[in-house]
């Protein structure tokens, strides 16, 4: 297992950090990817944030109403070592599977 | 003299995936180098996308590891600009189909930097690419370059097959004079094998090396492909057909010699690669095989690739990268051929 945290994004340009409204999940939860997580408010709006990965909440760094600053740690997660990368799948590996049959006259000389 | 063999003894063998063999030699090389320097998109607090430059921050610091605004072409300028500087510059750019936008600094710069100062700016830069496809990513994160850069002077090419080559084959690239491109296949990331971390005769690392042996035709490929001709080697084995499987690895320059070897024992060819197949590296292995095992081929050499259109969307990757049945048909196309 493997641990990831993400940081706070500039949720808008130049902005410095944000408030935590909620936390949509909890720590020990299963997130999926794209999954919102937390709604943040910046001085332009309020958001929520989808889940860069998928992987097991470990920490939550903050607590509603808490000020976040942008870079700083926002969440972490706890990942399989063969969890795929943000972006893509790991592959299947499958039984190797065939219909061609070879059949050969092979000369010998 | 013993006691080196007693250490060589004792070094122990490592179940790794080749992006923890990647790591270890990353880690191992900004250690033992002190102008070292890794960076990229994501490869510092995140540590890759990936995950192949996880830690590394942490152990070496941001000085040394760091992370650049998205733009590859910033990305390679500055490697060039470093290795000016007398670094040694280990860039990632962080998916094949992001090397576009830094295709002008790698060809104008990059790669002749040194021909063109008459060997007074060298340029030992290592540039990672996570290449190939097989992971079901959309657009620009499945394609293969090694034809493009193959063909420019000055440059490279090498990719592993497993995390032991990786391990290897990165430290050799790192302590290279010239600009590589090390091209991981990213789609056997995942994949764990045994590392031997003992330092190899550093010949051992150079040209192609034979990952089956076989007498009725050679099977000839690099990155993923290769653990997928040892699939069919396997297959073809319960129907009597002995293939044997070259693992190319050096993309540029290509084992000439290695080739010939193997081919003129087996006298059939079968090249197999991802990227398409018009101006394929297929073409140049076919071309040398041609040139050098002429009197022995008994029929022309096949070639088993992707197809000349833009790599397609997850869905469709099986159908587009050669698998098992498409490369067994082309090594009965060999099989059977008669001269007429």
């Amino acid at each position: 297992m493997a641990e990831i945290s993400f940081p706070l994004p500039d949720l808008g340009e130049g902005l410095l950090e944000a408030t935590v409204l909620e936390w949509l999940v909890a720590v020990g939860d299963q997130v999926e990817r794209n999954q919102p997580f937390v709604e943040v408010e910046t001085t332009k709006s309020s958001v929520e944030l989808p889940s860069p990965i998928a992987g097991i909440v470990l920490t939550l760094h903050g607590d509603p109403g808490d000020v976040v600053l942008v870079d700083a740690p926002l969440i972490t997660f706890t990942v399989a070592d063969d969890s795929a990368g943000i972006v893509g799948t790991v592959p299947q590996e499958a039984a190797p599977k065939r219909r061609v049959r070879l059949s050969a006259v092979l000369d010998e000389d | 003299m013993s006691e080196i063999l007693e250490l060589v003894r004792q070094t122990p063998l490592l179940q790794l995936s080749m992006q923890q063999a990647i790591n270890r030699a990353l880690g191992e090389i900004l250690e033992d180098d002190d102008r070292a320097l890794i960076f990229g998109e994501d490869v510092g607090v995140l540590g890759g996308v990936f995950r192949v430059t996880d830690g590394l921050q942490q152990r070496f610091g941001a000085n040394r590891v760091f992370d650049t605004p998205l733009a590859e072409s910033g990305i390679l300028g500055t490697a060039i600009g470093l290795a000016m500087a007398g670094f040694h510059p280990i860039p990632e750019v962080q998916f094949d189909g992001f090397a576009y936008p830094a295709v002008n600094q790698i060809i104008t710069q990059l790669a002749r930097m040194n021909y063109r100062s008459r060997g007074r700016l060298p340029m030992p830069v290592t540039l990672r690419v996570p290449s190939f496809g097989g992971i079901r990513a959309p657009e620009h994160h499945g394609e293969s370059l090694e034809s493009l850069f193959a063909h420019v002077p000055g440059l490279k090419v090498v990719s592993p097959s497993n995390p032991q080559q990786a391990y290897h084959l990165l430290k050799k690239a790192a302590s290279m004079p010239d600009p590589v491109i090390f091209m991981e296949p990213k789609a056997r990331y995942w994949n764990k094998g045994e590392v031997d971390l003992a330092v190899e005769d550093t010949s051992s690392l150079e040209g192609s090396v034979i990952a089956r042996s076989g007498k009725h035709a050679t099977l000839i490929a690099w990155g993923a492909m290769v653990s997928r001709c040892l699939q069919v080697a396997e297959l073809a084995a319960e129907d009597g057909i002995e293939l044997e499987v070259l693992d190319l690895r050096w993309l540029k320059p290509i084992d000439e010699a290695g080739l010939a070897a193997s081919v003129s024992r087996t006298r059939r060819a079968i090249v197999v690669h991802e990227g398409p197949h018009t101006a394929g590296l297929g073409a140049e292995v076919a071309a040398l095989v041609s040139q050098s095992c002429f009197d022995s081929l008994r029929a022309p050499v096949e070639r088993v690739t992707g197809f000349d259109v833009p790599y397609p969307s997850g869905d469709l990757e099986d159908e587009y990268i050669p698998n098992i049945d498409r490369i067994l048909f082309g090594v009965q196309r060999v099989l059977e051929y008669r001269r007429g």
